[in-house]
């Protein structure tokens, strides 16, 4: 009981820890010459401004008695045709020209910055799928008794490994995707995949090599081929071995992804970059892109220890 | 490949095995010893003798350098030869255990039937529990290895290595990594698998369980097979110097 009161203590002082540092820095951006404008990044994460419909050529306005507004362009285009307007700019038989504003719609949509999240999500899943692929691929070629293939996983290991990913980003991006004309997302995964996939290569080999042989001599023995032991007795326990390193190399793949914003894929971080240059809010929204980066990788770590629990039954 | 139809006497023929480690270790010298069909052989010898090895050449955990080994009819370095198949009718057990720490009880005994035979889960599973019953273990089932002592974990191990219906059962110093009090479990369970007319190899320290079960005794040392006689013979009115100095230095 003693000792329980003493953690309290210690908690207690973290939070109180916590809030002087909290005070400081609020005290301190007092300090500088800047406004707080936490609202400015709200629309840019719902954004409910309401949306325009616009006469793209000069044409006449014809408005039905269900509301529905068509409007006829003279250069004989297919006609625009807007079903939902709240607000109504045309009344029926009018002339617009080429720019008018004809609707608009009061509507919720995805801000640009929550666009960028979806993408860096999207990015980092693909882009694990491939890793853990590769990364099983190299690490089976890694401790196979076989030269070419130890050689050549040892290769493609020290190669990713002592390469920037900016660099290999580039390299995939302009010399491969050039060659064989990759678009800017296929290139991003590309280099993400390949670079993550060289770590769990890695995590994977070291997981497979930290339990005992006794294990594959047991499966062995009892009649059971190369890959089947290796995939009903080895693999699960050096996946459940691997997963809080792994768990880290998830997340740093989802941290890596910020770097394809370099060849024009709006993810967080390039969504973010946007958004500075629209908002000047500058502090907020660098502020709310970290938010969000943490949204993700905390529910990552979250899932993960889930999983450990559950796999530790066995224990 | 005839086993399908060898109903020969002898279940191991081994002819002048030779063993040399990459290192140059010479862990196994012009070995020759045939087991016949139903036969208990105990390898007994000073640790690093070879007869760990020996064992583990019969079902190709080691490969040998030189010589020729022939199990249940089927000549093991043949090019034809499947190892897995081979494999499946011979039994291991393992002074660690080895069982599988992620399945449970009964999933380790059914998880070759399973993966390598393709038979019936419910069938498989059947057999699981049968085999568990007789080593004694029909309520541990469903718990996993962790949760088992000792001598508990050695008796799923060789329900594990009898799910294969092997004809041939190869014991590593079952008894070895056991607590003293759980070694007779074990040694039970082995017995009554001898009395059943299996054909055994075991490696072990148990001279009791050599003089009482085995049909004869081996003794290695140096990687040499010295002595292979009748367990009377061999305890009572060993031949061989070695074997004397070795026994007057256990016994």
């Amino acid at each position: 009981m003693h000792n329980k009161t003493n953690n309290w203590m210690w908690h207690l002082l973290f939070v109180i820890a916590l809030g002087a540092m909290g005070y400081s820095i609020y005290s301190a951006s007092q300090k500088i010459d800047y406004t707080w404008q936490w609202n400015r990044v709200a629309p840019y994460i719902i954004d409910n401004s309401p949306q325009e419909t616009f006469a793209e050529y000069d044409g006449t306005v014809s408005i039905n008695e269900t509301g529905i507004i068509t409007v006829e362009f003279d250069n004989g285009d297919p006609a625009l045709i807007v079903e939902k307007a709240d607000d109504v700019f045309v009344s029926d038989g009018d002339l617009v020209f080429s720019g008018d504003m004809i609707s608009s719609v009061e509507q919720k949509r995805m801000g640009v910055l929550l666009k960028g999240l979806l993408m860096t999500v999207k990015l980092s899943l693909i882009s694990l799928c491939f890793a853990i692929i590769l990364g099983l691929i190299a690490a089976l070629m890694r401790i196979s008794s076989n030269p070419l293939s130890r050689n050549f996983a040892f290769l493609y290991v020290e190669i990713i490994r002592g390469t920037p990913l900016l660099v290999q980003i580039f390299i995939v991006y302009f010399f491969l995707g050039t060659i064989f004309d990759l678009d800017r997302f296929t290139a991003g995964i590309a280099a993400l995949s390949v670079f993550t996939g060289a770590y769990i290569a890695e995590i994977i080999r070291s997981g497979i090599q930290s339990i005992s042989p006794g294990q594959m001599e047991a499966a062995r023995s009892l009649g059971m081929s190369y890959p089947k032991a290796m995939i009903y007795v080895v693999l699960p326990q050096a996946f459940k071995r691997t997963l809080p390193p792994m768990a880290g190399q998830f997340i740093n793949l989802i941290k890596d992804s910020s770097l394809v914003s370099v060849i024009s894929i709006t993810d967080l971080t390039k969504a973010g970059r946007e958004v500075v240059a629209g908002s000047f809010a500058t502090f907020e929204v660098w502020f709310a892109v970290a938010a969000l980066y943490l949204v993700l990788t905390s529910t990552l770590s979250f899932g993960v220890q889930r999983i450990e629990k559950r796999l530790a039954t066995s224990d | 490949m005839t086993r399908a139809n060898y109903k020969g006497e002898e279940m191991v023929i081994a002819v002048d095995v030779n063993k040399i480690y990459p290192n140059n270790c010479h862990a196994l010298k012009q070995v020759s010893v045939t087991v016949k069909r139903g036969e208990v052989v105990v390898i007994i010898g000073p640790s690093g003798s070879g007869k760990s090895t020996f064992l583990r050449t019969l079902n190709q955990l080691e490969t040998v350098t030189d010589g020729d080994i022939t199990i249940d009819g089927i000549n093991m370095y043949d090019s034809a030869t499947n190892i897995n198949t081979l494999r499946e009718n011979v039994g291991m057990v393992f002074q660690s255990f080895n069982l599988f720490p992620h399945l449970s009880v009964k999933e380790n005994v059914m998880l070759a039937p399973l993966k390598v035979s393709n038979l019936g889960k419910a069938e498989v599973e059947k057999d699981a529990i049968s085999l568990l019953t007789r080593v004694g273990l029909a309520e541990k089932v469903d718990v996993y290895p962790s949760q088992l002592s000792g001598g508990q974990q050695q008796r799923v191990a060789i329900a594990r290595a009898l799910a294969m219906k092997p004809d041939l059962m190869l014991f590593d110093e079952p008894t070895s990594a056991l607590d003293p009090e759980m070694v007779g479990e074990v040694l039970e369970v082995m017995k009554s698998l001898a009395e059943e007319g299996m054909t055994m190899v075991v490696v072990t320290h148990e001279m009791g369980f050599a003089s009482e079960v085995a049909d004869r005794v081996l003794f290695m040392e140096d990687g040499q097979l010295l002595v292979d006689d009748v367990p009377a013979n061999f305890f009572e009115n060993p031949s061989h110097p070695r074997l004397q100095t070795f026994l007057s230095s256990i016994l």
